[in-house]
């Protein structure tokens, strides 16, 4: 009997998933645990694993449409099985909205002839049609007549098109134009072969560009441009820049690695010990830690720390939540746990969301300072530079080396203003500078003096 | 001075560096060293070509029975043959001096050093150029064998300069130069042997070829010894070795034909800059454009495809470059002959090739002897017929022949794969009846 795969939840939030790419098709066999999609949430990307064992009897759902969770989106079974009785009922959809043409402006080389305006639409020619012999020369030349965009009488596809199309392209070779008209790939707009001839090896794929390796704007990609593009578009951005010495980070740093070594626990990092330390001062400061929701700003008491991750699929921004009470080992592991699930591909979508303050990292891909962009609706966010060596006045008057670190705070100016801002960034650098310090000391079991 | 084009060479790269870039209306230097036309003209394809025609010559009168021409007291004379070539190559030497007169090119003739900025010295004399174009050619190597400056050995460079046949000749080295000059010696009756260290003769050609092309040969009074190690030259005898076993191979005169390495020496070419490849040749782009801004490279100094014909499309594509015509080599399409009896011509990938590129290819071969045209000329003669065609595409990528005189027909398959014919448009091509190009229309039928 014919077994169908939905679309998991994949989390309290999600109602929806994008059906990225298929990876499968049908007639595949498949086992339990084999990828049959990529699958997008608007946070991350999965792979959707099938449930069954047997044969793809039917794909319900294209590439890039938006399945409601739950839904079926594979039938397995027997070969030849029918699989008409799992196929999801689907909301009719609207008529795709009618592309915008690209105007391609193509240049005829041909001084005497007519310059005819020529654009590349998809579909666009079809109402007026095409002439027989601008029909015979387009499929002669490996051209799609359909997507020339006529002169003729209401817009109809005359010779004159095609010729003026051609003008700006080179010749084919054979083999060329059986890539044209076969495979529809595109040609460059000077080949390799015989005086220019276009050669099979030059054909472009379409939309492809000569010279660069084009790959479609999808999956995490796509979701970090939108996101990236909403924070600078919605948002007042401001950054601020400070430094700190790192001497008192580092000793403890030092002494808490000793002492792992004997007990065992988590090697502590730099950036754990200045998550630690913000958390800390973030609590002193409640203005930072908010969400900005354009007629209402939520100040948060919990801090739920955002922190952004470099993984093979791009950035990913996985949230540690309620870290208030946390103590400095709690942390480390932590965000440890947080940043191997972002590398292994096993993130939740819920992991992904809710944080009420980001922190940034380049420090170890040796930048000094930079602009960190404000998780929306987050009312900033921290970035963390790279270690340098400054002078550092003594109280002897002398001038020693000292190891420092910039931190480039960048704030919402619609929630925050640039004083606040600065007094949480002194507070946070008194706190690394004196770090563990009283409150800190406490929370980790150390001795205060 | 100052020039438009400074040509180092005046071989079949610089002469035609010269012609089209002074038709061009460019103001050129072309500077040679020895004679014009180069190698090719003077110590290579030109004299060699003479002598073989005059081989064949000499063969159909000894063997024109079967056609029913029967010729008694057949001699070959040797000396008469050296002042055809001779004529033959004054007359073409001519014709390039009149050639640079004509496009306004000037020659100096004299040893050219080259110097930062795009300097030219000859003879004391320095001259600029906005651009320069080194194509000094190649030379024959000189492997480090025992006796090979013995005054019995030569070069393929000396060969030409003999005014008696040896009794007898040895050829180190079985590749395209090496089986011209055994078929030129062997046809007019010196015993030849031809030793090869690799397992095959012309090892960079389709096996298939190479094998018909070593038995066809051999039944002019040359054997061949393949996997043949040389190990010393004396006076009368060659000694090698097979599979360790020493063997000797006896012969008044011995060729060395192992290979030609390029002209870089002596140039001033590490004061310009100019980047080598791994071949020792200058290294060049696909425009023939070395590291360095405005020098050019064309022919056998790059160490690229060592043939005349690619030269001169090399000196083409620089030139074109130089005149703002965007223009690129193809060594794909380049045909290679050897200009034994008979022909082999190919041009294109050799399934071998083509599967190393990773493309799914399959062959068909033909005998030439289903070709009317062929068995009536060629009686007794092995030709084949060989063509690469991609999978799935149907494109031709490469046509292999042995038989006849081919090399006059190669072009014809070049064409196919400069406009990347597939099997179906080669299908609607007419080949004339009867000719022996037919083969390559015929040879389709033989792909599986």
């Amino acid at each position: 009997m014919a077994t169908p795969v939905i679309m998991p939840r994949l989390g309290q939030s999600v109602e929806d998933c994008i059906l990225a790419e298929w990876k499968v098709a049908p007639g595949a066999r498949v086992e339990e645990g084999t990828v049959l999609a990529v699958i997008e949430t608007d946070k991350a990307s999965f792979d959707l694993e099938s449930t069954a064992a047997g044969t793809v009897l039917e794909l319900f759902w294209e590439e890039g449409d938006d399945v409601p969770v739950l839904a079926n989106v594979v039938a397995v079974g027997e070969e030849g099985e029918d699989a008409s009785d799992l196929r999801p009922q689907k909301e009719t959809a609207a008529p795709p909205p009618a592309v915008e043409a690209a105007q391609v402006p193509v240049t005829s080389s041909d001084a005497s002839a007519p310059m005819a305006p020529v654009a590349v639409s998809p579909g666009g020619s079809s109402e007026a049609g095409v002439s027989p012999r601008a029909r015979k020369l387009a499929l002669h030349s490996g051209i799609d007549p359909e997507t020339i965009q006529g002169t003729g009488p209401g817009g109809r596809v005359i010779e004159r098109d095609v010729e003026a199309v051609l003008a700006g392209r080179p010749r084919l070779s054979a083999s060329a134009a059986a890539a044209a008209r076969e495979g529809g790939l595109e040609p460059p707009n000077h080949g390799k072969g015989l005086a220019g001839m276009a050669l099979a090896g030059d054909m472009l794929e379409p939309g492809a560009i000569e010279g660069a390796e084009v790959e479609p704007v999808k999956g995490i990609r796509k979701l970090i441009a939108e996101r990236m593009m909403q924070s600078l578009s919605n948002t007042a951005q401001f950054t601020l820049n400070s430094t700190f010495d790192a001497t008192a980070i580092q000793n403890y740093r030092k002494r808490k690695r000793e002492e792992m070594e004997d007990s065992g626990g988590p090697k502590i990092t730099l950036n754990d010990l200045i998550a630690h330390a913000l958390i800390q001062t973030l609590k002193r400061h409640p203005a930072l830690n908010a969400h900005f929701l354009g007629d209402r700003i939520a100040r948060f008491e919990e801090v739920h720390l955002g922190v952004a991750v470099d993984t093979p699929r791009g950035l990913m921004v996985p949230v540690l939540r309620s870290v208030c009470s946390k103590s400095l080992e709690e942390l480390s592991v932590g965000i440890k746990e947080l940043v191997k699930s972002c590398l292994e591909g096993t993130v939740l979508p819920d992991q992904l969301s809710g944080g009420t303050f980001t922190l940034t990292n380049l420090g170890m891909l040796g930048i000094d300072h930079f602009t960190p962009v404000i998780n929306p609706p987050e009312a900033a966010i921290l970035g963390v530079g790279g270690i340098s060596l400054r002078p550092v006045r003594g109280k002897d008057g002398e001038f020693t080396p000292a190891e420092c670190i910039t931190l480039s705070l960048t704030i919402d100016h619609q929630a925050v203003d640039g004083a606040p801002a600065a007094r949480f960034l002194k507070d946070l650098v008194d706190t690394l500078e004196n770090y563990p310090g009283e409150d800190a000391g406490q929370k980790n079991g150390e001795e205060t003096t | 001075m100052k020039y438009d084009l400074a040509i180092i060479g005046a071989g079949p790269a610089g002469y035609v560096a010269a012609k089209k870039a002074g038709g061009a209306g460019l103001k050129v230097l072309l500077v040679e060293g020895k004679k014009l036309g180069g190698v090719c003209l003077n110590e290579g394809c030109v004299p060699s070509k003479t002598l073989l025609q005059a081989a064949k010559t000499y063969h159909h009168a000894l063997h024109g029975e079967v056609f029913g021409v029967e010729v008694s007291d057949v001699r070959f004379n040797f000396e008469k043959a050296n002042a055809h070539k001779t004529k033959v190559m004054d007359g073409m030497r001519e014709g390039i001096a009149g050639l640079m007169k004509k496009r306004k090119v000037e020659v100096a003739f004299g040893k050219a050093t080259l110097s930062e900025g795009r300097k030219v010295t000859i003879d004391g004399e320095t001259h600029e150029a906005a651009n320069i174009l080194i194509c000094t050619g190649s030379s024959p190597t000189r492997p480090p064998i025992p006796g090979i400056d013995g005054d019995n050995v030569v070069d393929s460079t000396g060969i030409l300069q003999l005014e008696q046949l040896p009794k007898s000749l040895v050829v180190v080295g079985g590749g395209v130069i090496g089986c011209e000059f055994a078929c030129f010696f062997g046809s007019v009756g010196v015993p030849v042997t031809v030793l090869e260290a690799l397992p095959e003769i012309c090892p960079t050609l389709d096996p298939d070829l190479a094998k018909i092309l070593r038995g066809e040969l051999a039944k002019k009074n040359i054997n061949f010894h393949v996997g043949a190690k040389v190990e010393e030259i004396s006076e009368s005898e060659v000694k090698y070795s097979v599979n360790d076993e020493s063997q000797v191979a006896q012969g008044d005169l011995v060729l060395v034909a192992t290979g030609r390495r390029p002209n870089v020496e002596n140039l001033g070419l590490d004061d310009l800059r100019v980047d080598y490849d791994e071949r020792g040749g200058i290294k060049v782009d696909d425009r023939c454009a070395t590291n360095v801004p405005g020098v050019w490279a064309a022919g056998d100094v790059t160490g690229r495809a060592q043939l005349a014909h690619a030269a001169s499309r090399m000196a083409e594509v620089v030139v074109h470059n130089i005149t703002g015509r965007e223009d690129r080599m193809r060594y794909d399409t380049i045909p290679s002959v050897v200009y034994t009896s008979p022909e082999v011509a190919v041009v294109g990938l050799t399934k071998e090739q083509a599967e190393e590129r990773g493309l799914q290819v399959t062959t068909g071969k033909i005998p030439m002897s289903i070709n009317a045209r062929y068995l009536a000329e060629h009686p007794g003669e092995r030709g084949l017929c060989k063509v690469v065609i991609e999978e799935g595409t149907r494109r031709l990528l490469g046509v292999h022949m042995v038989g006849g005189a081919c090399s006059e027909m190669i072009f014809g398959a070049a064409t196919m794969l400069e406009t990347e014919l597939r099997e179906e448009e080669i299908d609607e091509i007419v080949f004339p009846h009867p000719t022996t190009s037919e083969v390559i229309k015929d040879v389709f039928m033989a792909v599986r």
